[in-house]
């Protein structure tokens, strides 16, 4: 039961990684626009696919398909944010309707083109690691590995240099930082962008651990939401432990309980958490 | 003169109107409720594909001949996407509108369930072919002489997943996994393979997981702490690709037994399994090299379709497909009729059909028909076992 647990626990901490990059996009683009993108899950099935298809049809080698569908997803979020987002800021309700529209237009399209009948990569890296009694797919500790060093450059680009400080001034009040000198167009513009190709990274990676379908974002969204909400929405790292944490709470909760219901741990445990701290595990307390 | 175009336009109308009714009349139309895409796809998609190529087969034959009179046939073939209230509507459509008194599909219990009652509404005027297993509920039963079920059931002397059961006992199998999604085609397997095993002495264990789901880790480490012999898992291509992959890739599960599903995942994992037992209705690649009707209709598909064959998808078209049309066409002849769903099914009851497969159907209206099994070993050696249900 032991190495049950232990494997679980590492599983659940790798795809909880998945929920983090979905997680760090919300939590920067709300963060800094102002704006609740529900459609980042549509971004992500965007890389998805995109990578399908330059992987598959277009007979590039997976590693170098991962680029060029991430930059296809954060082009489709700069078009995004240059037709609607760009006139919803600082209106919620406005931003929120916005997303859920696109999150129908995009699955639309991909249903349109490719069908809803799910499609499956060759196997990029196959074949497990064993440590001890537990056994892990060599390609899920690769995708770990590159969500924790997208998330930790993110968070040290964000703290340690100019556009980052801008970010947080533009953040905290965007008048002041406008008298600063920010360039806010180009900023949150930026933001769009680096957010939607992050999901678009996260369905490139995914789109070599599962098979792929239209409605893929819309599953994921929900988990980054929940995880950046339990990691505290404006925290960058809080939002790779809430996705991890909400990873293992699924993954282990699922060894004990049904695991038909598995979706619901996650969510009982966040309620039980934000009952005692309202702004998330990493969130600002002010 | 000027008037003269006026006047023919006018002549013209009335010609097109008047005869109208009369092509309306040489044409039967077959409407099909299928899932074509989605996570279900895989049953409805081969279906609608043969259903309209045999419709084209039997067009460019110039129709058929019933009464004197020479008919041809028009399909109408919905996409339910596997979506239960658009299935509902679809159906209102095709018999309100469209006038379709001969139903194909659905192969879904959950949309089957869902179109029940209205189609009971039209007891006896239409025929409703379909090979949903919660049809086997029904079929046969008072209130559902609209209905006939298109796939051979999995249980009694007849059924093939019993058949297959009885291989397992044969070889010693005393523990079982099954893994099957938590909707009406889960639900469905439960009532009838944990009972089957149970009275064949293999400990059974179930587990759910809800639709949707793409990681299986979690529940494959539980099944294989376990320690099945096998693993049983679900009924749609589009998670047995995931669970076979994720289960081997750690080696955790390495046996499958499928009564669902296609060929498709065990030779994608060929290498990582040690054997993938499935039942399929006909194994098309070994067909292929010895029925001439086989070798028929792969050219035909790939002349009508341009595109390659789908080996893999294929064998679905044992129901509500292909052969079928050629069979109801055969019983609207001998029939004397088109307009009579009743009187079709009355000789859809007492034929047997010679196509692709060997079609008839039991005193219930439940077909049943030859197929194969085979078994899959590491590395992609196959072993097909014939089978023909007395």
């Amino acid at each position: 039961m032991t190495q049950l647990v232990l494997g679980q626990v590492l599983n659940g901490a790798i795809v909880g990684s998945m929920y983090g990059i979905i997680a760090l996009g919300i939590t920067l683009t709300f963060g800094i626009t102002g704006i609740v993108n529900f459609a980042l899950g549509e971004f992500m099935m965007i890389g998805a696919y995109a990578t399908f298809a330059l992987a598959e049809r277009g007979g590039l080698p997976y590693p170098v398909a991962v680029v060029p569908a991430a930059c296809i997803a954060a082009a489709a979020g700069y078009l995004c944010n240059k037709a609607f987002f760009r006139f919803t800021r600082g209106n919620l309700v406005n931003g929120l309707l916005v997303s859920i529209g696109l999150i129908s237009v995009f699955e639309s399209a991909v249903l349109w083109y490719w069908s809803a009948t799910p499609i499956e990569m060759h196997y990029v890296l196959p074949g497990a690691i064993r440590l001890g009694d537990v056994t892990l797919p060599k390609m899920k500790l690769l995708v770990f590995a590159v969500i924790v060093v997208v998330i930790v450059l993110t968070y040290v680009g964000l703290a340690r240099t100019w556009l980052g400080r801008a970010s947080f001034a533009y953040a905290q009040n965007a008048e002041a930082a406008t008298l600063m000198g920010v360039h806010t167009e180009r900023l949150v513009t930026a933001v769009m962008l680096y957010s939607t190709g992050l999901a678009g990274l996260g369905g490139a990676l995914y789109a070599s651990l599962y098979s792929l379908e239209p409605a893929l974002g819309g599953v994921y969204v929900l988990k980054g939401m929940e995880a950046a909400i339990l990691g505290g929405i404006g925290s960058l790292m809080g939002s790779l432990w809430g996705g991890v944490i909400l990873g293992v709470i699924e993954a282990v909760g699922s060894i004990f309980l049904p695991t038909a219901f598995r979706d619901a741990y996650g969510l009982v445990v966040l309620v039980a958490i934000l009952l005692f701290r309202p702004s998330g595990l990493f969130g600002d307390e002010t | 003169m000027k008037r003269m175009p006026t006047l023919l336009g006018i002549l013209a109308a009335i010609i097109v109107l008047a005869a109208a009714p009369a092509f309306a009349q040489d044409v039967v139309k077959i409407g099909q409720i299928e899932a074509q895409t989605g996570p279900n796809a895989i049953y409805g998609w081969m279906s609608s594909q043969g259903t309209a190529l045999a419709v084209d087969e039997i067009n460019k034959a110039g129709g058929f001949k019933v009464g004197g009179k020479t008919y041809k046939l028009q399909l109408v073939a919905l996409d339910t996407r596997g979506e239960p209230k658009e299935a509902s509507v679809q159906l209102k459509r095709l018999v309100e509108v469209d006038g379709a008194k001969y139903i194909f599909g659905p192969f879904l219990s959950n949309v089957f369930l869902a179109v029940r009652p209205y189609a009971g509404e039209f007891n006896g005027k239409i025929l409703m072919w379909g090979g949903a297993t919660r049809i086997h509920d029904y079929v046969g039963t008072p209130g559902h002489d609209f209905l006939m079920r298109t796939w051979n059931w999995d249980a009694g002397p007849n059924g093939f997943g019993e058949l297959m059961v009885d291989q397992l006992v044969k070889q010693g199998v005393k523990k079982i996994a099954l893994l099957y999604q938590n909707d009406q085609g889960g639900k469905v397997m439960e009532d009838i393979y944990i009972a089957m095993f149970k009275k064949k002495g293999i400990e059974a264990r179930l587990d759910y997981f809800e639709p949707g789901t793409k990681d299986f880790s979690t529940v494959l480490a539980k099944i294989a702490a376990w320690k099945p012999d096998y693993l049983f898992p679900g009924y749609a291509d589009s998670y047995i690709y995931d669970i076979v992959r994720q289960a081997t890739e750690t080696g955790q599960l390495k046996k499958f037994f499928l009564v669902r599903g296609s060929l498709g995942p065990g030779l994608k994992n060929k290498d990582a399994l040690d054997e993938y037992m499935v039942y399929v209705p006909k194994y098309f690649e070994e067909a292929e090299k010895k029925d001439p009707k086989v070798q028929k209709f792969i050219k035909a598909y790939k002349d009508f379709y341009k595109r390659d064959f789908p080996y893999d998808q294929a064998p679905l078209c044992s129901s509500s497909c292909y052969d079928h049309v050629y069979m109801l066409v055969e019983a609207m002849k001998k029939a004397g009729t088109v307009d009579d769903p009743a009187a079709v099914k009355k000789a859809l009851m007492g034929m047997t059909y010679e196509g692709m497969w060997t079609l008839r159907f039991d005193e219930r209206g439940e077909e049943i028909f030859n197929f194969d099994v085979v078994r899959l070993k590491k590395g992609g050696a196959l072993e097909v076992t014939h089978i023909n249900p007395k």
